[in-house]
C-alpha cells in the first residue's frame, strides 16, 4: 500500500522540478551555499561557547597525571579516566551546597516577592504620580548600584550597627553554629540587592495589564490587597518564572558578599561559592580536576532551575 | 436601586501647568430605574463622567449623590455600583463561574451555596449557562460581553454603569445585543448610565440622553425630543444621520437672506426670532423633497450631484443652481428616480425649518410637528 503512494510522490517531485524550468535549479544552488554558511557559523559558535564545558568536564573525569599529559579539550584515554574528583568534590562541597540553598532560595523568593508588590504599588495602586516617579528613580539608581562600593559599608553595617546574633538566640539554642549569623547577614544582603531589579521586571509587566480589568475589581468591591492576592499575583506567574530564574542564578553565584560577609572558607555556614573558590588549591600545586568537578556541581542547581521554569521563563520574556 | 444625582460636577486635569477641563459643570438626575444614554464625540467627557460616577476618577468639584447620599469620597469598592467596560475586562485566569461569583464574594456575605445559586440563575437568563467552566480566552467576543454584562447583574447593584459596552462587537450582534440589554434593564428596573458615542444606540435604547461636547451638557430629553427640537445647533447637527443641512443666513425684515438663496418666511415664524439677525438655516435632509420644477416660494433649483441609493430610500447631494461650491443633502424614497447631473428643484418646507443664532447657537426655531398632540405623545 505505501509503496505506490511513495513512488507516486517522486514522480511528482520530478515532474515539478522539470516544469518548473532551469531558474530553480540555479536558485535553490545559492540558497544551499547561503545555507551552508549559515549553519558553519552556527556551529562555530556552539563549539565556541561549549568548548570550555567540555574541557572542565573532560578534565573534571582525569587523574591528575591525565590532567598534565593530555590536551585539556581531548577526552580521557585508557588509564586516565576517574571519578574519583566528582567524589571528592561532592564531599568537599555538600556542606556548602547546602548552606547556599539554605539563603539562596529563601532571597530569591523574599525578593522576588517584595519587587512584585512594590511594583504592584508602583504601577496599580491609586496614588500621585510624583510621588511614584521619585520611587521609581530610586529602585532605578538600586539597580545601578555597583557591588564593590558597597562591600565595607555592608561589612560595617552588620559589625557595628546591626548586629543581629543576639535576635537568633532561639537558633543557637536549637544548636544551630553561630558562624550561621553570618548566612542570615548574607541572606538579607541579598534580598535588599535583590528588590530594585525585581521592582522593576514586575513594574514592566504590571505596567501592561489591562487597567479595566484592575478597575473592575475594584468596583466588584475587591480591596487594593484582595486585587493583588485574587487577580495580579495570579496573573504574574511567567514574570514570576523569570525574575526568580534571573535572582536565584545572581544570588547562588555572587562571591562578592559571600567573601566579605562569611569569616572564612572553613566556617560552618560557607556557600558553595566560596568553598569552591578555595578548591583544589594546594602547596603541592593546583588539581585542575577537582576544580573543574567542583564547579560542574556548583553550577547544577542553576541549571536544574532554568529547566524547571523553562515554560513560563519563555512566556514570561515574550511579554 | 436609586435615583442617580449629578450636581454641577467638574473634572479639571492638570498637565503640567495646563489646565484641562474635562467635565464642565455637569447637572442631570437619573431618575430611579431609568436608563440614560450618555453621548458625545469622543474627547467631550463622557467616559470621564461615568468614571467619576463609578469612583474611578476623582471630582474636582460638584457632588454625587446617590439616593439620599453624597458618594464623592465613598471608595469605588464600596459605591454598590456595577460597571461594564468596553474591553470587558474579564479576569483571564478564572472561569466564568469564578468571574461571576468574583464581585459577590468580595462585597457581600453570603455563603458558598447562596453565590453558587445566584450565578447559576443569572448565567442561564444570560443564556451562558454552559459556559461557566470555560475560561474567557476559550469564549467569543459575544459571550465575553455576556459574561461581562451577567458579572455586573449578578451583584444586583444600585446603578450600572456601562462604558460603549458594545462597540467591540460586529454589526449584526451589537443590534441584537441592543435589544437585549433594554429588555434585560426593563426586567430588572435598575438605574442606569450607558455612554456611547453611537447615536443609533442613543436613539434607540434610552429613556432619555444626554449630549455632551467640550465637556458641556448640551440637552438632556428625550431622543425624540432631541431630534426634533434640538436645543442648539450642536445637537441638531450630532444627532441625524446624514446630518441636518446647515446655512448661514441674515434674516431681512422677513426673509432670510444668503448668497445662496432668499427664503420668505411667514409672520408666525417671524415673532420666534426677537431682534436676531444673523442665523443659521437648518433643515433635515428627509424634510427636503425633490420636485420637477421651482413653482412655490419654497422651492429652489438644484443640480443632483451624487446619489447613495441605500433601498428603502435615496440619499441625494445636491448644489444649488449657479452655486457648484454649495451642497445640500437630501433624502428621498428609495422609489423615486433620481440621477447624476438632474437639474431639478428642492423644496424645503418652512414647517420643517430649524432657525439657530449664529453667535451662541442657541436654538430660536424649532420645526413644527404636524400635530401636537403627536408630539407629547412621542415625546
Amino acid at each position: 500500500m505505501t509503496k505506490p503512494d511513495l513512488k507516486d510522490d517522486s514522480n511528482d517531485e520530478r515532474s515539478k522540478g522539470t516544469a518548473d524550468g532551469g531558474r530553480l535549479p540555479r536558485l535553490r544552488k545559492r540558497f544551499d551555499y547561503h545555507r551552508l554558511g549559515l549553519y558553519a557559523v552556527l556551529l562555530g559558535i556552539v563549539a565556541f561557547y561549549l568548548a570550555p564545558i567540555e574541557a572542565g568536564l573532560v578534565t573534571s573525569l582525569k587523574t591528575r597525571t591525565g590532567v598534565i599529559e593530555t590536551l585539556p579539550m581531548s577526552p580521557p584515554i585508557y588509564g586516565e579516566f576517574s571519578t574519583a574528583s566528582w567524589i571528592a568534590a561532592f564531599d568537599t562541597l555538600s556542606r556548602g551546597l547546602l548552606n547556599s540553598a539554605l539563603y539562596a532560595v529563601p532571597a530569591t523568593v523574599i525578593s522576588a516577592f517584595i519587587g512584585s508588590v512594590a511594583a504592584y504599588g508602583l504601577t496599580q495602586a491609586n496614588w500621585k504620580r510624583r510621588y511614584k516617579a521619585t520611587f521609581l528613580a530610586l529602585f532605578v539608581a538600586g539597580i545601578f548600584i555597583p557591588y564593590q562600593a558597597v562591600l565595607v559599608p555592608v561589612t560595617r553595617f552588620w559589625s557595628n550597627y546591626a548586629q543581629i546574633e543576639g535576635l537568633l538566640t532561639p537558633l543557637w539554642l536549637l544548636g544551630v553554629d553561630r558562624d550561621y549569623t553570618d548566612l542570615v547577614e548574607l541572606m538579607i544582603t541579598s534580598i535588599a540587592y535583590g528588590i530594585p531589579i525585581c521592582t522593576i521586571l514586575f513594574r514592566s509587566y504590571y505596567k501592561n495589564m489591562n487597567i479595566e480589568m484592575i478597575e473592575a475589581a475594584r468596583l466588584d468591591g475587591a480591596s487594593l490587597r484582595r486585587i493583588y492576592r485574587r487577580i495580579v499575583l495570579p496573573l504574574s506567574t511567567p514574570m514570576f518564572a523569570v525574575v526568580l530564574i534571573y535572582q536565584f542564578t545572581q544570588i547562588w553565584n555572587d562571591l562578592l558578599f559571600a567573601l566579605v560577609l562569611i569569616q572564612s572558607t572553613s566556617s560552618d555556614a560557607a556557600p558553595a561559592v566560596l568553598i569552591l573558590s578555595g578548591l583544589g588549591v594546594s602547596q603541592e600545586g593546583m588539581n585542575f580536576s577537582l576544580q573543574m568537578a567542583g564547579a560542574l556541581i556548583t553550577a547544577l542547581p542553576t541549571i536544574a532551575v532554568y529547566v524547571m521554569f523553562s515554560e513560563e521563563f519563555s512566556e514570561g520574556l515574550a511579554t | 436601586m436609586a435615583e442617580l444625582e449629578l450636581d454641577s460636577i467638574t473634572k479639571v486635569f492638570h498637565d503640567g501647568d495646563e489646565e484641562i477641563v474635562a467635565v464642565d459643570d455637569v447637572s442631570l438626575t437619573i431618575e430611579d430605574g431609568e436608563f440614560l444614554v450618555v453621548v458625545g464625540p469622543s474627547g467631550c467627557g463622557k467616559s470621564t463622567t461615568l468614571r467619576m460616577v463609578a469612583g474611578l476618577e476623582s471630582i474636582t468639584s460638584g457632588a454625587i449623590r446617590l439616593g439620599d447620599d453624597v458618594i464623592n469620597d465613598v471608595k469605588s469598592q464600596d459605591r454598590d455600583i456595577a460597571m461594564v467596560f468596553q474591553s470587558y475586562a474579564l479576569y483571564p485566569h478564572m472561569t466564568v463561574q469564578e468571574n461571576m461569583s468574583f464581585g459577590l464574594e468580595e462585597s457581600t456575605g453570603l455563603s458558598d451555596d447562596e453565590i453558587g445559586a445566584r450565578v447559576e440563575e443569572t448565567a442561564s437568563t444570560m443564556g451562558i449557562g454552559d459556559l461557566l467552566e470555560r475560561r474567557p480566552d476559550e469564549l467569543s467576543g459575544g459571550q465575553q460581553q455576556r459574561v461581562a454584562l451577567g458579572r455586573s447583574i449578578v451583584r444586583d447593584p444600585e446603578v450600572f454603569l456601562m462604558d460603549e459596552p458594545l462597540s467591540n462587537l460586529d454589526a449584526k450582534l451589537r443590534a441584537q445585543m441592543r435589544t437585549e440589554l433594554q429588555r434585560l434593564q426593563e426586567e430588572l428596573d435598575v438605574t442606569t448610565m450607558y455612554v456611547t458615542h453611537d447615536q443609533t444606540e442613543a436613539m434607540t435604547m434610552g429613556d432619555r440622553i444626554a449630549i455632551l461636547n467640550e465637556g458641556e451638557l448640551q440637552q438632556i430629553s428625550s431622543p425624540l425630543e432631541c431630534y426634533h427640537a434640538p436645543a442648539n445647533r450642536f445637537v441638531a447637527d450630532f444627532i441625524g444621520e446624514p446630518g441636518m443641512n446647515f446655512f448661514d443666513v441674515d434674516r431681512e425684515g422677513d426673509e432670510l437672506v444668503s448668497e445662496l438663496f432668499t427664503y420668505p418666511l411667514s409672520d408666525w415664524m417671524v415673532d420666534d426670532l426677537g431682534d436676531t439677525s444673523e442665523l443659521v438655516f437648518g433643515i433635515r435632509p428627509e424634510d427636503v423633497s425633490l420636485v420637477d420644477v421651482a413653482s412655490a416660494e419654497h422651492d429652489f433649483e438644484a443640480v443632483v450631484e451624487v446619489v447613495e441609493p441605500m433601498g428603502d430610500e435615496n440619499t441625494v447631494h445636491l448644489h444649488f443652481a449657479g452655486h457648484p461650491d454649495s451642497s445640500i443633502v437630501a433624502s428621498v424614497g428609495g422609489l423615486q428616480n433620481v440621477s447624476q447631473g438632474e437639474e431639478l428643484a428642492a423644496h424645503i418646507p418652512e414647517e420643517a425649518i430649524h432657525l439657530f443664532d449664529r453667535q451662541t447657537g442657541k436654538v430660536l426655531h424649532n420645526r413644527r410637528l404636524d400635530s401636537e398632540e403627536a408630539v407629547d405623545a412621542t415625546l
